[in-house]
């Protein structure tokens, strides 16, 4: 039975996307490590501007957000929409056109933001060729997702599809808005927006590049893999009703959030800190529904280490969902912003979070696809504690670093006069520069560990051959 | 501020058209999320929402087909 599956479904392309998904998390995190080593050893900077840490930088946060995120996405948005409405991929041609362009897109930017060709706009720094691929593979993987389901052959659409679609729906609206410019040459635009509305419609963009991007979508991993590996039905279904729906309505507000004290209008602040607080609910409740989705089976988390993968990634969830709308109140916002503090908050949720339910699905995805076991489960096992080790590592340092920064930056004598100069801020944090680039060096290791098991995984269907056993086999009719 | 009451006055001369549509989108979404809170959590609906749980398991069935 499970054999046929590969006459009835396109899992080609899900495996495409899977292995690539793995190779880019080792490049970004590699990128990652050289760029935190530059801030701790900045001789690491070789007098070189195309690997300096400003050009560099762009380059991590597009390879781990958009390579390797997306490239997940895309492989567990393709695998669950199939299985789950019981159909084959609307068009196998249209999906080979998403990752080629999805891949196109990746090069093109790894060619150009090294060389300073950029919009200078965070998360959306590709110039305007570029953001034009963009929409269109955007919109080819959207509009396959979408026929895909109306040809389904269930009547209801499970819950994971809805995250999906609704982080589709959300960044082709997004990311056309904010990429709006006048170009003036092949590599040099201008935004059409200007001043205080320029920043508020790049962190309208920025913040929900992270709820719906980075929250929505990963959420709909969550919600297929988790039961599938725990082998239970997700806690409570009307729980992922609310928090699809809270969440849909209640992300759009927060972007306000990360412009406190500046030119924007103070209650748009207000308006944005209150509803990242009001946020704190649906996203603890969706938390709750996949932890307790193991209610009764917790010792599972003994023996199945791509189970420890997906629930660790909730427990980092709920810690950043928590963090993030603390950090919005204007009065911790006075202490954290600008500070290592963000960078640490960032990395809970992007290597706590994303990319720990991003592996365990990975892993999950990987014996379904290859029709195999994986390689080997104790280096699974090890991969999953240098992430968590590595990760803990990483935000530590910055919690401390992002704190201490504060602290020295509005520190003031009894004349009034600052009791720190900025240079003395930046020397303080040597310590934690380096403890940070130990934190991502492990979590490294583990990258490069996965990608040598998942490749020993391919070599092992391929020598055993059971991947051509399962295409051997006729489609049950 | 010095009442409760100063937080919510509002001048609405000064509300423009884009102030209108963003408050009427608002109150319309407010008013929708209501009733999604009481549509999923009316015990009538209870037993329909939870069974849509288990088509991850349904896998199978639907394979065969």
């Amino acid at each position: 039975m499970q054999s046929s599956l590969e006459q009835k479904y396109d899992f080609e392309i899900v495996r495409w996307f899977t292995i690539m998904a793995v190779v880019y998390l080792v490049v970004g995190a590699t990128v990652g490590v050289y760029i935190a080593s530059e801030l701790a050893w900045p001789f690491l900077n070789f007098d070189s501007p195309y690997i300096s840490f400003g050009r560099l930088r762009p380059v991590h946060t597009n390879a781990v957000i958009f390579a390797f995120g997306g490239c997940t996405l895309m492989a567990t948005a393709f695998y669950t929409v199939q299985r789950t409405c019981g159909v084959r991929l609307w068009s196998e041609k249209m999906a080979r056109f998403t990752f080629w362009g999805w891949n196109a897109v990746i090069v093109l930017a790894v060619l150009t933001l090294p060389f300073g060709l950029t919009q200078s706009k965070e998360y959306a720094e590709l110039e305007w060729p570029i953001d034009i691929l963009i929409a269109v593979v955007w919109l080819s993987f959207t509009i396959n997702f979408l026929m895909t389901i109306s040809i389904r052959k269930t009547s209801h659409i499970y819950v994971s599809n809805w995250f999906f679609l609704g982080m589709m729906v959300m960044i082709v609206y997004l990311h056309v808005v904010n990429s709006l410019a006048i170009p003036v040459g092949l590599f040099k635009s201008y935004s059409i927006f200007s001043g205080v509305q320029d920043a508020m419609i790049q962190w309208w963009w920025g913040h929900n590049a992270v709820g719906f991007y980075l929250t929505a979508g990963f959420l709909g991993i969550m919600y297929y893999f988790v039961p599938k590996q725990a082998g239970r039905p997700i806690y409570s279904y009307r729980l992922s009703v609310i928090h699809f729906w809270a969440l849909m309505f209640g992300y759009v507000w927060l972007g306000a959030h990360h412009l406190q004290y500046t030119a924007l209008p103070d209650w748009t602040g207000s308006l944005g800190a209150a509803v990242s607080i009001a946020m704190i609910i649906p996203s603890w409740g969706g938390a709750v529904n996949g932890m307790m989705t193991l209610s009764g089976a917790w010792d599972r988390l003994r023996t199945d280490y791509v189970l420890r993968f997906l629930i660790i990634a909730l427990a980092f969830y709920a810690m950043s969902t928590f963090e993030g709308p603390v950090m919005a109140l204007k009065t911790v916002n006075a202490l954290s912003h600008y500070t290592d503090w963000t960078i640490g908050h960032v990395h809970s949720g992007a290597l706590g979070w994303v990319a720990g339910i991003s592996i365990g699905a990975i892993y999950h995805l990987m014996t379904r696809l290859y029709h195999t076991e994986m390689f080997s489960i104790r280096l699974i096992n090890f991969h999953f504690w240098t992430a968590t080790i590595g990760t803990v590592i990483y935000i530590v340092a910055m919690w401390v670093s992002g704190i201490m920064q504060g602290l020295m930056w509005r520190a003031y004598d009894e004349y009034g006069t600052l009791a720190y100069t900025f240079v003395e801020s930046v020397d303080a944090m040597h310590p934690y520069y380096a403890m940070r680039a130990i934190g991502g060096m492990t979590f490294l290791l583990g990258a490069v560990v996965m990608l040598f098991n998942v490749l020993m995984t391919v070599r092992k269907s391929v020598v055993s051959g059971s991947l051509a056993k399962a295409r051997a086999v006729p489609a049950v009719a | 501020m010095n009442s409760l009451l100063d937080h919510f006055e509002t001048d609405w001369q000064a509300m423009t058209t884009n102030d209108w549509i963003g408050t009427v989108l608002t109150v319309v979404i407010f008013l929708l999320m209501i009733l999604a809170y009481f549509q999923v959590f009316r015990p009538k609906n209870r037993e329909r929402l939870e069974a849509k749980k288990h088509i991850p398991f349904d896998e199978d069935e639907l394979d065969q087909d």
